[in-house]
């Protein structure tokens, strides 16, 4: 696996950095972002050596530029500032150079006089690797000319339907027809009109509208490993298509969407939904397993519209699973829980949620009051992010300095899953992990953190299947059905259950208190992935009408005035687990790299 | 990357930049307004040519121009013209129009509003849609005469922008745009 882009010097193996801990982690990334630069360090008592090769310096139009070792020279370019028009090359892919669009001049020694001069060829930059002293430059005419003329090629049978295009407005047909094209076409014959394909269960193809960057297909070979699409025919009327019979139906076909550089692929989820320019973007953290993938949540009139990997190196890279990409359907849920009902007698009556502090305290403390100190408990659920993780577990234990935290049940699924399938033994481009859970780790730094009566889930439950509690505060927040018959039992047996869930389920029906919570699109905070990297994700759309945000209401229980602000509940957690001082933040990919 | 560096969202307090004496005495502003006042009530003719006796005077419209009511155009099979891209939601200033696009039941066309409806009392008449318009589509008429019992009903749909056109489709025949689909 390659470095981070931001990295100076040589790439660092990401895999081998797991196990220097945490503070190693941290240090190696100041000693390779250049802010610290000594060559031997010390930790955790052992002796580590960096040793940083000197970055090679290229001379793009002119300007003298330091660039990572051993990547091609549009990388170099892009990650530099510099605006250069590509198809088919993608950091993530191998490199096939077909879209001529990034040629550029380059100096090269005459074959004769070894006189050093700009060679009167232009060379694909995404096939030149980087080496000292190389000098290109992209702003001459005849590079110019050139991105012309491609522009022009590549619009020859496109059939300009802009406006009933779902890519139109984040389309590279349209960016680079506007900075690097002509306005008029020399082409009088009428243009090819190819079939439109529905090719997989997810995936629409245009094929009119391609460009043949061939993306599509070097991802399905090279990252999912599946390989259902390829190119036929040659020339003017080459195709992307699949095999007769076999649809493009791998687990990560969502990705082969966002790689298409133009409106030839499309998301039958999303196609016809909205304009993308009305997209409104959060940087977000999938829920949909420990993997926490980096995301954007795009969305609109509080509705959520799509969601869309977010670049994030050494975690999943480019790339999502369509399991993560589609599900977040039950955010939208007509059942979804919307009100705070309190049982008072035999009937749940709804209350207003200025009621919930004071509740909350009398019941519990009530509990305690009568059946003595450790009769409380308090079940964390790993789709809870840190903050409010903490907030609750710091709330239940003011009231009852004994309670028992325990972490409520991480949903398995299947086996790991990694891509390419039939690797031969590579390391994983991609993985989906069984656990479906996005913060385990999360809420067992905090169990661990606070410490006292945390015991395991099943002892828990057995426990709690005996009446062994007065009082427990249930959290759910889990996508699908998560009530099994032994967590329903506890609840039945215990005297005052307070339940935050999203969803209505067996435990909410028998339930004292029920405060309905927020899906994870609503909510900010952070997760800790399986990593253990400390990832933050920000809230898309507000929870619907007679919710309140779980950190909101949580804040006011722990006896703090104001709103609930992620980052500054992160400031206090960190005094007590300096882990949450220091968050893995995807870095921002190059400004013109797509 | 230290914990409160990510997406600070602390709140910056601007104040309002204060008034001098002159602008706080109010005194020549009044006297301005009052000079426009006075001069508009004593000019007879400047009245005499304005005002017009409505509705036993009529203006005389110049229809290929005037902004009026809007109407969604039939294409030459009688189907709405509109091929849902969404331009005229994205200039309208008012945000008065609502667009609701699906694949459409047609083998030559992609695209289609399944609904259309734009709120004639939040709309300006500023005539953006017109022009964004790609396949000209939606125009505004010469009709203004507005009228309706309540706010719902001043939210014309799809049906009835189609009926606007019937009625003034002799009045100001559609243009004969280039792209007529996609």
């Amino acid at each position: 696996m390659e470095g981070h882009p931001n990295w100076r010097g040589q790439p660092i193996d990401w895999q081998g950095l797991t196990d220097v801990g945490r503070g190693g982690h941290r240090f190696v990334r100041r000693v390779a972002s250049g802010r610290m630069s000594p060559i031997e360090v010390r930790i955790d008592g052992k002796d580590f050596a960096f040793r940083l090769t000197p970055m090679p310096k290229i001379i793009i139009d002119g300007k003298e530029i330091e660039c990572r070792d051993k990547i091609p020279v549009l990388q170099a370019a892009l990650e530099a500032g510099w605006d250069v028009p590509h198809y088919c090359y993608h950091p993530g892919l191998s490199v096939v150079a077909s879209c001529r669009l990034c040629l550029m001049e380059m100096k090269m020694p005459h074959p004769q006089t070894k006189e050093m001069g700009w060679a009167p060829k232009l060379f694909p930059s995404c096939q030149t690797p980087v080496r000292d002293g190389l000098e290109v430059r992209f702003a001459s005419d005849k590079v110019v000319e050139n991105q012309k003329e491609c522009m022009e090629y590549f619009l020859l049978n496109h059939p300009l339907d802009c406006p009933v295009c779902d890519q139109a407005g984040e389309c590279y047909l349209q960016d680079y027809s506007l900075k690097f094209g002509e306005a008029t076409s020399q082409m009088v014959e009428p243009k090819n009109k190819n079939p439109k394909k529905d090719i997989g269960s997810r995936t629409l193809l245009y094929s009119d509208r391609c460009v043949m960057c061939s993306r599509c297909v070097r991802f399905c070979d090279e990252v999912a490993g599946t390989g259902e699409l390829g190119i036929i025919n040659r020339g003017s009327r080459a195709e992307i298509d699949i095999f007769p019979g076999v649809p493009l139906e791998n687990e990560l076909q969502g990705n082969v969407v966002d790689v298409c550089p133009v409106g030839s692929l499309l998301d039958k989820d999303f196609l016809m939904d909205q304009r993308v320019w009305f997209l409104k973007s959060a940087d977000s953290v999938c829920n949909g397993c420990a993997t926490g993938c980096a995301i954007h949540v795009d969305h609109n009139k509080n509705q959520v519209w799509r969601l869309k990997p977010r670049f994030n190196p050494g975690v999943n890279d480019w790339w999502m699973c369509d399991e993560g990409r589609f599900d977040f359907k039950y955010v939208e849920d007509p059942n979804r829980l919307t009100r705070l009902t309190v049982r008072r007698g035999v009937e749940a009556q709804p209350a207003d949620w200025s009621a919930l502090d004071e509740v909350a305290r009398l019941r519990l403390g009530g509990v305690v009051e009568q059946k003595g100190a450790g009769s409380i408990a308090c079940m964390l659920s790993p789709f809870m992010s840190c903050e409010e993780a903490w907030l609750l577990a710091t709330f239940v234990r003011s009231v009852d300095a004994k309670a028992t935290l325990v972490m409520g049940p991480v949903p398995y699924e299947g086996e790991d899953r990694h891509f390419p399938v039939n690797g031969n033994g590579k390391p994983p481009k991609f993985t989906i992990l069984k656990e479906k859970a996005p913060n385990r780790r999360g809420i067992e730094m905090i169990l661990e953190a606070l410490g006292g009566e945390t015991p395991k889930l099943e002892d828990f439950l057995a426990k709690a299947g005996k009446g062994a509690y007065g009082a427990i505060w249930f959290v759910g927040g889990y996508p699908k059905a998560w009530v099994t018959k032994e967590i329903a039992a506890a609840g039945e047996k215990t005297g005052v259950t307070l339940v935050q869930d999203i969803l209505p389920s067996k435990l909410t029906e028998g339930a004292d208190v029920v405060i309905p919570s927020c899906a994870w699109v609503e909510r900010s905070g952070c997760f800790v992935n399986h990593q253990g990297k400390i990832q933050p994700f920000e809230a898309a759309i507000k929870p619907p009408d007679g919710c309140h945000r779980d950190g909101n209401y949580l804040l006011q229980l722990t006896g703090e005035s104001g709103l609930y602000n992620a980052a500054r509940v992160r400031d206090r957690m960190s005094a007590s687990i300096p882990a949450f001082g220091e968050l893995h933040v995807a870095p921002e990919p190059p400004a013109h790299a797509h | 990357m230290p914990a409160s560096d990510w997406k600070k969202t602390d709140v910056m307090n601007v104040d309002q930049p204060t008034l001098t004496t002159a602008e706080r005495l109010y005194l020549p502003q009044i006297f301005g307004g009052f000079k426009t006042t006075l001069r508009h009530m004593f000019s007879v003719h400047v009245r005499n040519k304005k005002v017009i006796q409505y509705p036993e005077q009529r203006r005389q419209l110049r229809k290929e121009i005037y902004r009026g009511v809007h109407r969604l155009n039939r294409d030459d099979q009688g189907r709405v013209a509109c091929v849902a891209c969404f331009m005229c939601e994205t200039a309208c200033p008012a945000h008065c129009i609502h667009i609701v696009g699906e694949e459409s039941p047609w083998q030559d066309r992609e695209k289609y509003p399944v609904q259309f409806d734009i709120d004639e009392l939040r709309c300006i008449y500023c005539g953006m849609c017109e022009e964004a318009c790609p396949v000209d589509a939606i125009e505004l008429t010469p009709e203004f005469h507005l009228v309706g019992r309540s706010r719902e009903e001043m939210i014309f749909d799809k049906e009835k922008l189609l009926m606007v056109y019937d009625r003034t489709k002799d009045e100001k025949p559609r243009k004969n745009p280039r792209i007529t689909g996609y």
